[in-house]
């Protein structure tokens, strides 16, 4: 229930300055920039590599990395008892009500939500494909490597895995052996990287919620970081064995100043599964 | 010394803690079951995902009791700065925290308290959620629910 205290918990939330620098990247239509206040120091430009497009690294004086916010979701679970969406959401994310879901889907949907996605596949320290990867603890990097033609993803919170997307030129295969992360090809739109994929396996959840797919799911990403803190990330889920039809969902995700890659392994002591019970009632 | 457990309740005072995990909060811990106990570390796995410790604490029965607390990764403690040997084997803690729903004795560590010197470090490993009274809410939203 939407109660009063619940709202003034929320409220209480907001004072913590990464909640507000958050909340006012939400509030920003995607591409825009925030007009500088008298006195506010301009915006920071966005940088760039050398051949011209975007590049989604920090700089020499401004290091960090891409933190993926645990509250965010592909679809808005918004109900008559629920609050109002994460607002780091896109605003153009689906109600879950409006996700095309097939129906044994949205029972399983429910069924992770239910149980308070106590089976993530992540937390058992595999890999994140699709959507997943970008709700990473700690942050992920993404390096642009102009001479392999290759776009890596390379999360801290993981497994010690990463992610990598060809940029030059080839086609998506035929029929390619089911991956975690799938075979990905991409190409730029402007200033937005759109990456297409294939061929993923059924051994990861999509994102942090519990979104399901089959291993006919098809992704197109599109990423592109309007302000130097802000990196927007949208997927089109096609998948014809879970959802009647392709639909779409993403986040913003915040600049974590700072942030630099250190040594994660998950595996290392991962007590956790065996005592993520659920609710026990 | 004496070795007490504490009287489980509500905390006191307000804490907020906003950090990221690899796992599912709610999942593992119930947030209407909030714990203090007292009691001395025999154990420190200073490891990825997630540091624990172990202390021996001895409940009303005077039974001694060997306790998990959950912390967060390495690297976020140190960035606190709560630091590898910022408590050593044999060091009597005061800990405040969340049970496991398991009901094992295991708990995620929300503040953690070195007796000798009074020092307080906050440890949760509560992923982007703020703990309010012991209770959790998702910072800054309200769906999907908080875990």
């Amino acid at each position: 229930m939407a109660s009063r205290s619940v709202r003034k918990r929320c409220a209480v939330a907001a004072v913590a300055a990464a909640a507000v620098a958050a909340a006012v990247l939400s509030l920003l239509p995607a591409g825009a920039q925030p007009a500088a206040e008298p006195g506010e120091p301009a915006a920071k430009p966005i940088p760039r590599n050398a051949d011209g497009t975007v590049s989604f690294a920090g700089t020499k004086d401004d290091v960090g990395n891409w933190e993926g916010p645990p509250g965010t979701s592909l679809a808005n679970n918004v109900s008559a008892d629920a609050l109002a969406p994460n607002r780091l959401n896109l605003p153009t994310n689906l109600s879950v009500a409006d996700v095309p879901f097939q129906p044994w889907a949205r029972e399983l949907y429910d069924q992770r939500q239910a149980t308070f996605t106590k089976d993530d596949p992540h937390t058992r320290c595999k890999p994140s494909g699709g959507a997943r990867l970008f709700h990473t603890p700690y942050g992920f990097e993404i390096l642009q490597l102009a001479d392999a033609q290759e776009i890596m993803f390379l999360p801290v919170g993981s497994p010690h895995s990463w992610r990598v997307v060809h940029m030059d030129g080839r086609a998506l295969p035929e029929n390619p052996a089911p991956s975690w992360y799938g075979m990905s090809v991409g190409r730029w739109e402007g200033d937005t990287l759109v990456i297409d994929t294939v061929g993923f396996n059924e051994r990861f959840w999509i994102s942090r919620e519990g979104v399901p797919h089959t291993a006919q799911l098809r992704t197109t990403e599109r990423i592109s970081r309007p302000r130097f803190e802000q990196l927007r990330y949208e997927i089109t889920i096609d998948d014809p064995g879970a959802y009647t039809k392709p639909w779409s969902g993403g986040w913003n995700i915040p600049w974590s100043a700072g942030n630099e890659p250190f040594d994660y392994l998950c595996q290392d002591n991962n007590l956790d599964p065996a005592r993520m019970v659920g609710p026990q009632e | 010394m004496s070795r007490t457990a504490l009287i489980v309740g509500t905390l006191g005072s307000t804490l907020m803690v906003s950090a990221q995990a690899h796992h599912s909060f709610r999942a593992q811990y119930d947030a209407e079951k909030p714990i203090e106990v007292t009691g001395y570390v025999t154990k420190i796995d200073w490891m990825n995902p997630h540091v624990y410790f172990y202390i021996d604490v001895v409940n009303a029965q005077g039974k001694t009791e060997s306790w998990a607390f959950e912390m967060g990764p390495p690297h976020m403690l140190e960035q606190r700065g709560w630091k590898r040997n910022s408590m050593a084997i044999g060091d009597e803690l005061e800990v405040s925290g969340t049970r496991a729903r398991d009901g094992s004795l295991s708990a995620n560590a929300r503040t953690v308290k070195l007796r000798a010197t009074g020092q307080i470090l906050g440890a949760a490993s509560s992923e982007g959620q703020t703990i309010t009274q012991g209770t959790t809410q998702g910072a800054g939203s309200g769906s999907p629910p908080a875990r």
